[in-house]
């Protein structure tokens, strides 16, 4: 316990990232990056990969810098006023906050899905081609391979398939959620980024979204912040445990949840405290 | 509390309810005919008219009539005692007829002879509903040939001001030169707007003599026809003796006193006389009834071998001794008939019907009398035109200013202070827009366009120093720009110097604004697009164009805070989803946020029109009229004359019952107008309401 009290005093700390997660190949390797709002400071020096073609979760007690850092992998954080950075992250090879990015271009390459589904208020077949229509996407062939391509992907297709023209709002809500992952698989992204993408669901719905992620390693890299211990047991391949801000420890999700490095990481996994 | 809160809002409801029944009852009531009643005054006349109300006059119990022929009795309404009248039950005559005219309001009278054709009273329905067919046609070739004097006068009128054009261009005074045609020596452009002239002129001296004419003939034919009627104004004719209830029984007994009464006729002994039935109950007047007017007096009509019969009205005096007194005969153009039936013998269906064909010219029909009788369509089609053209002018103006606010500036205190100052000024008066309208858009910007700075009240700078100055604008814009790219491109995200450089940009950009302006007001080269026709100004009064804009100042302040309302509603959620699929700000805003937002900004806009239609004090000042000959939307080209002056329902309704010769006799008028101006606030509120409701249901999400 005395590491995490160091860390809300202030004093430096060092992660401890597990080598084998080192090993992989990464898709995005976040490099000492730091953030601030205004003065407040809410990451710290975070070094971390995500692995190509596997599952990461983030976990961390509330507050702790997970959807912030997760926000920053596509610099949605950029729309916040007041938000200033050190460090940098890159996204396979290409670096991503060096000045001459564009913005807009590197959250093409990137998909992401919120914490409340947010179907856009157009027909479910205009919600799932909006990122080629953003590029000025006329074809129809083409608009309705893609979007039976990613609702397939998403594991709704069968569901929608007749009702294509309709609102997407008409859907249940674990639909939408299914409707916003193949919004985001749509663009085929380099990476997939899910914000707490089961919080607002039953768990039945929660049991869908979870095969869907589970469907969808290995085809894309995916980023995940949660709130839920047995839900990143389930489905991510790594697991990263955030506390105030900072990286505290990296590992493969088993070792994480059964033989962690530290005992703070122990504590919190099989909820002692958080 | 809840006694106090629930009575208040009683009240209030008490209040509203009563308000609307009130211009409802008034306003529809006052186009329904209604019957028209005859009494007999004490001092032996009669007083007749439609009954509009009862009323309490110091005490004393009041009939309020509608007396009609004005031409006549000089009133159309009238308060009439109760105490002055002899019997309370009116005489409800059944062949007087109703006649709306053109000129003078109604008349109400006996029909007693057409000067076309000899025929008996039962055939005057269809002849003079056959003479009013084909005036018709008289009248409208009227219009026409005066139509056509009017394109010859526009016509002159072109050249004339081609040639004040050529006089301004060149400097020179060509009267003389136009008045005889001589063009010996002057430059090509005056030769030809002078030859113009004299060819426009020579052409028009022709027709116009031609046209005057015609229009002289068709005036004579129209004036032919006449048709004679009694109305119920009593002329005493003398006295006579006669046996009162021989007369009852209509048995004249000596005859040749009242043909001497009546004036020469040849033969008294054919003098025939037949009483009345004065009640409606019992029309086959086998048995007339005396009781309305007192059994001292008695309606018949005598029958003079060669002549039409007359209406007289017999009144038993004191001495024993019979009054005579007749109607008095009036005689008014076919032509000047508008519609006419006979308002006591209609039933429900044909009064229906009257109703209809009222409510209709009220609608579509073009006013008479200044606007007190027949239609309100030139007043309609205006408020609509200018609402129209007020809301194409607000709407992209206020979305945008709104866009700008909610999805670019940055919040901060300026936002804030703006933001403030913009819902105070939808408190401001409208008065007071109406007086920066007349000052600003019709006097500085209307004199300006009509005849450059000078008219607008500034002084223009000599030609060179106009130059230098133009010279320092093009420096100060250039450098503006450069700064503006300079701070785009600066490196160093949140440098101050980025901050100082954007700031100077803006500056820069608005002195250069300010710059444009000042140059334009003192242009020496400027001399107004209208300069020909001064002293007469086109522009620079009150018109369609100023009143459009002045009002879309008053809305703005409405679209801006609705239209902002409606951006602040859509969920951030559905920006962040669209900026992650990779959108830019503006295609976020078209795809997103607007269709969105498009519900509220629809409603604010719906709002805001009919806050403009409804709105009087700032179109007292500029453009409204109480009669306008023209049409600011028309058939004739270009089509939409944002220069013309133009009628407006509310100023209608303020003109009508406050400024009217008559005011009085335009009451019912102001109601009616009232009413359809409600009618009309009231459907573009629902519109919007309805618009709301539809656009929110598209919207709705499915909850889990």
């Amino acid at each position: 316990m005395n590491r995490l009290k160091a860390i809300a005093d202030g004093q430096t700390f060092e992660s401890v990232i597990h080598q084998e997660v080192l090993d992989c190949e990464p898709v995005v390797s976040i490099r000492d990056f730091s953030l601030y709002y205004h003065r407040k400071q809410a990451l710290y020096n975070i070094t971390m990969p995500v692995v190509k073609g596997m599952v990461t979760a983030l976990v961390g007690p509330s507050g702790c810098g997970k959807s912030t850092l997760l926000r920053s992998v596509n610099r949605m954080n950029d729309l916040i006023e007041s938000v200033r950075i050190e460090g940098d992250m890159v996204l396979n090879g290409e670096s991503i906050f060096a000045p001459s990015v564009d913005v807009i271009g590197l959250r093409k390459r990137m998909g992401m899905v919120f914490q409340k589904p947010n179907p856009f208020p157009m027909s479910i077949f205009e919600n799932v081609v909006y990122p080629l229509r953003i590029d000025g996407e006329r074809d129809k062939t083409i608009l309705m391979q893609v979007c039976e391509q990613s609702l397939r992907g998403a594991a709704l297709w069968e569901e929608v398939k007749d009702r294509l023209k309709e609102s997407g709002l008409s859907l249940s809500g674990g639909q939408q959620q299914r409707l916003c992952i193949a919004r985001a698989i749509a663009s085929d992204p380099e990476v997939l980024l899910l914000d707490e993408p089961c919080s607002a669901l039953d768990p039945i719905a929660t049991g869908k979204i979870e095969d869907l992620i589970d469907r969808l390693r290995g085809e894309y890299s995916i980023l995940i912040v949660t709130h839920n211990m047995q839900q990143a047991s389930r489905i991510s391949d790594h697991t990263a445990f955030m506390y105030l801000g900072r990286l505290v420890e990296m590992a493969e999700t088993s070792t994480i949840f059964t033989r962690p490095r530290l005992s703070e990481t122990e504590d919190y996994v099989t909820g002692r405290f958080g | 509390m809840v006694w106090l809160s629930g009575g208040m809002f009683a009240i209030a409801c008490l209040m509203i309810l009563s308000l609307l029944a009130f211009v409802l009852w008034q306003g529809l009531w006052t186009l329904w005919p209604r019957t028209y009643s005859i009494y007999g005054r004490k001092d032996g006349t009669l007083v007749g008219g439609e009954l509009y109300a009862r009323a309490s006059l110091d005490g004393k119990n009041t009939l309020y009539l509608r007396t009609g022929n004005y031409d006549v009795s000089n009133q159309h309404f009238a308060y009439v005692a109760s105490s002055d009248l002899v019997g309370q039950t009116p005489w409800l005559a059944e062949d007087l007829w109703l006649v709306e005219r053109k000129e003078w309001g109604n008349l109400y009278g006996f029909p007693k002879q057409l000067s076309w054709a000899q025929a008996a009273p039962e055939d005057f329905v269809r002849l003079v509903d056959q003479g009013m067919r084909e005036t018709a046609k008289i009248d409208r070739e009227l219009a026409d040939a005066k139509n056509e004097l009017k394109r010859i006068d526009h016509q002159i009128a072109d050249a004339r001001l081609g040639i004040r054009r050529v006089e301004l261009a060149e400097k020179v005074d060509l009267q003389g030169a136009a008045e005889t045609g001589l063009v010996e020596g002057l430059s090509p452009s005056a030769r030809r707007a002078i030859s113009n002239f004299v060819l426009r002129n020579g052409q028009a001296d022709e027709t116009m003599v031609e046209l005057n004419d015609r229009i002289a003939r068709i005036e004579a034919h129209r004036a032919e026809r006449t048709v004679v009627f009694e109305l119920p104004v009593i002329d005493p004719l003398g006295t006579i003796s006669a046996d009162w209830p021989e007369l009852q029984a209509g048995r004249l007994t000596d005859p040749t006193e009242l043909a001497e009464l009546l004036g020469a006729i040849p033969n008294p002994s054919g003098l025939a006389l037949s009483v009345q039935a004065m009640v409606q109950d019992s029309p086959s007047a086998d048995s007339p009834s005396v009781d309305s007017l007192g059994d001292q007096r008695l309606m018949c009509s005598v029958t003079i071998p060669g002549e039409a019969s007359r209406r007289l009205m017999l009144r038993r005096l004191e001495d024993g001794r019979t009054s005579v007194g007749a109607f008095r005969e009036h005689s008014i153009l076919l032509a000047d008939m508008v519609r006419f039936f006979p308002t006591n013998r209609l039933g429900i269906l044909q009064r229906l019907g009257v109703y209809a064909s009222r409510w209709w010219e009220f609608l579509s029909g073009d006013p008479r009398e200044a606007g007190m009788e027949g239609g309100f369509f030139p007043a309609i089609w205006g408020t609509v035109v200018m609402t129209i053209v007020m809301s194409l002018a607000v709407m992209p103006f206020g979305v945008l200013a709104a866009l700008y606010m909610r999805e670019y500036a940055k919040s901060g205190w300026l936002l804030s202070v703006i933001r403030i100052s913009i819902n105070n000024l939808a408190g401001v008066p409208s008065i007071v827009y109406g007086v920066f309208g007349l000052s600003f858009f019709c006097y500085i910007v209307g004199g300006y366009i009509d005849g450059g700075p000078i008219k607008a009240g500034f002084e223009p700078w000599p030609s060179a120093a106009w130059f230098s100055a133009l010279g320092v604008l093009a420096i100060v814009g250039l450098i503006a720009f450069a700064v503006s790219i300079f701070s785009g491109q600066a490196e160093a995200k949140r440098s101050g110097m980025r901050t100082v450089l954007r700031w100077s940009a803006g500056l820069l950009w608005l002195l250069t604004l300010g710059l444009i302006v000042w140059l334009l007001i003192r242009s020496p080269h400027f001399h107004g697009f209208y300069e020909a026709q001064l002293p007469n100004p086109t522009f620079g009064k009150g018109c369609l164009l100023w009143a459009a804009l002045t009002l879309s100042l008053l809305t703005l302040p409405v679209v801006i805070v609705a239209t902002e309302e409606a951006l602040s509603a859509v969920p951030n959620s559905l920006r962040e989803g669209s900026y992650a699929c990779g959108a830019g700000k503006w295609q976020t805003i078209h795809r997103i946020v607007l269709p969105y937002a498009r519900p509220g900004i629809i409603t604010g806009f719906i709002l805001a029109m009919a806050r403009g239609a409804g709105e009087v004090a700032p179109m007292m000042l500029v453009g409204a009229i109480p009669l306008a000959t023209e049409l600011p939307l028309d058939t004739e080209f270009p089509f939409l004359h944002g220069s013309r002056s133009f009628m407006h329902l509310g100023f209608q309704i303020y003109s009508l019952g406050f400024q009217s010769q008559n005011s009085e006799a335009a009451k019912p008028m102001v109601f009616t107008a009232t009413l359809l101006l409600l009618s009309i606030v009231t459907i573009l509120n629902q519109t919007a309401i309805w618009l709301r409701a539809s656009l929110r249901k598209r919207f709705q999400t499915s909850q889990f």
